[in-house]
């Protein structure tokens, strides 16, 4: 038994719990900054994730009543596709981005920070948001040009197994605004994803962590927000 | 109706292929592709949210609503990370979580399901199904095996969605107490499935 696991782990039994989706999000959140930069944890977490997709499977079997197949496939037609495909980058977007940033708990950065880009003749005029990424490593910069906006992430760290990135709109004195755009990120944290029907009249442009398919309210912390 | 007259003029060939191929198909839109997804696994889909909320009514809303983020979702799918049915019931999990979490309400307390008989009948499971139903039967010996006090913070937790700070004070047990007893439990059952774990996902 190795040192780090007599001493209960970096954690004491984080990785276990997270692993179980016991943890609070705000314990959450910490936890995965610390896996940033914990081996041992990263080892044991997704040892444990086999574990509990294997518990997963172990549940006794029952059939599923006739009806629910037809009460699905017939909903299939009415249910768009609200997956956003990841959006060819733009020449516009190859411009290097800073460095990750390392943030904690509450810390903020500055609110955005627009700049006015002239992309040549004809060509809408482009502006570059800083997104605020909270309690995470990473940064994140949303581009809008005309009607198009999209949404530049690096160094985020990885969704939870089953869950997924969803952007969120928010006007003023309104609540947040499900969106079709879902996004996952590569192993190095990288990603872009669309934003569809863009951002006129929006205040704020947010990120959360949400169960794969999206949700039709935030439930987790604001991961990243871009003010508009 | 015309969608469900399709349905079942699925054409063969879709049924003869893996699921990873079929997801394929289903990141172009194709209903027939999902739909088998669909019968392949709703059983086990069924199955997990009826374990979670142990009422049929909201199970059936759970693996509705599971299998129709799946659809919106289905360009995402990533074998690297597991299999499609590893996928499905990710979700279904989630989305049962989601639904404790929303709207308050909660499994009993008392999660164990060992009075619930299995139900498929023999006739209609495939090979594979019954290679799935003898490796999760193991799992659930493993599960079994485990001191009371371990299974129970495990089984509180995953399958009640319960955070360990809520399962603390229902038990009146330090929060420390119960992490630690998740770890452990945890850490015997990856000693006793071994590599069994990364075959079953």
């Amino acid at each position: 038994m190795s040192r780090h696991e007599l001493d209960g782990g970096c954690g004491a039994g984080d990785a276990a719990a997270y692993a179980l989706g016991a943890l609070d999000p705000a314990e959450a959140s910490r936890f995965v900054v610390h896996l940033n930069g914990c081996a041992v944890c990263r080892d044991e977490l997704a040892a444990f994730r086999h574990v509990t997709w294997a518990l997963l499977l172990a549940v006794p079997q029952i059939r599923a009543p006739r009806g629910l197949r037809r009460r699905v496939l017939q909903s299939l037609p009415a249910e768009p596709r609200r997956v956003a495909r990841r959006a060819p980058r733009a020449a516009w977007l190859a411009g290097g981005l800073r460095p990750a940033l390392a943030l904690g708990g509450a810390a903020m950065l500055a609110l955005a920070v627009a700049s006015g880009i002239e992309l040549g003749p004809g060509a809408p005029a482009s502006r570059e948001y800083r997104a605020q990424v909270l309690g995470s490593s990473g940064s994140a910069r949303l581009r809008v040009a005309g009607s198009h906006a999209e949404l530049v992430v690096h160094h985020l760290p990885q969704p939870s197994p089953g869950h997924i990135y969803e952007v969120w709109l928010q006007r003023r004195n309104q609540p947040p605004q499900r969106t079709a755009a879902l996004f996952d990120v590569t192993s190095a944290g990288d990603g872009d994803v669309a934003v569809p029907g863009g951002v006129e009249g929006v205040r704020r442009v947010m990120v959360t962590q949400e169960p794969d398919g999206g949700s039709s309210v935030p439930t987790t912390p604001v991961l990243l927000q871009a003010w508009l | 109706m015309s969608f469900l007259r399709s349905a079942r003029q699925t054409r063969p060939d879709l049924r003869t292929l893996a699921d990873e191929d079929l997801m394929a198909l289903v990141h172009e839109g194709e209903a027939r592709a999902f739909e088998v997804i669909f019968d392949r696994h709703s059983n086990v889909a069924f199955s997990l949210a009826y374990r979670m909320c142990g009422r049929a009514s909201m199970a059936e809303d759970i693996v509705q609503e599971a299998f129709l983020s799946l659809w919106r979702s289905g360009a995402r799918y990533d074998r690297g990370r597991g299999s499609v049915r590893s996928w499905v019931l990710g979700a279904v999990h989630n989305r049962a979580i989601d639904a404790f979490r929303r709207e308050s309400v909660r499994p009993s307390v008392d999660l164990h399901v060992d009075d619930v008989a299995e139900r498929l009948v023999a006739k209609e499971q495939t090979a594979e199904q019954v290679e799935q139903r003898d490796e999760a039967a193991r799992v659930r010996s493993a599960l079994q095996e485990l001191p009371d006090e371990q299974r129970h913070v495990i089984e509180l937790a995953y399958f009640g969605g319960f955070t360990h700070s809520q399962i603390a004070e229902m038990l009146q047990l330090p929060a420390g107490t119960v992490k630690g007893r998740m770890r452990l439990g945890l850490s015997k059952l990856r000693i006793s499935l071994g590599d069994r774990t990364e075959v079953l996902t």
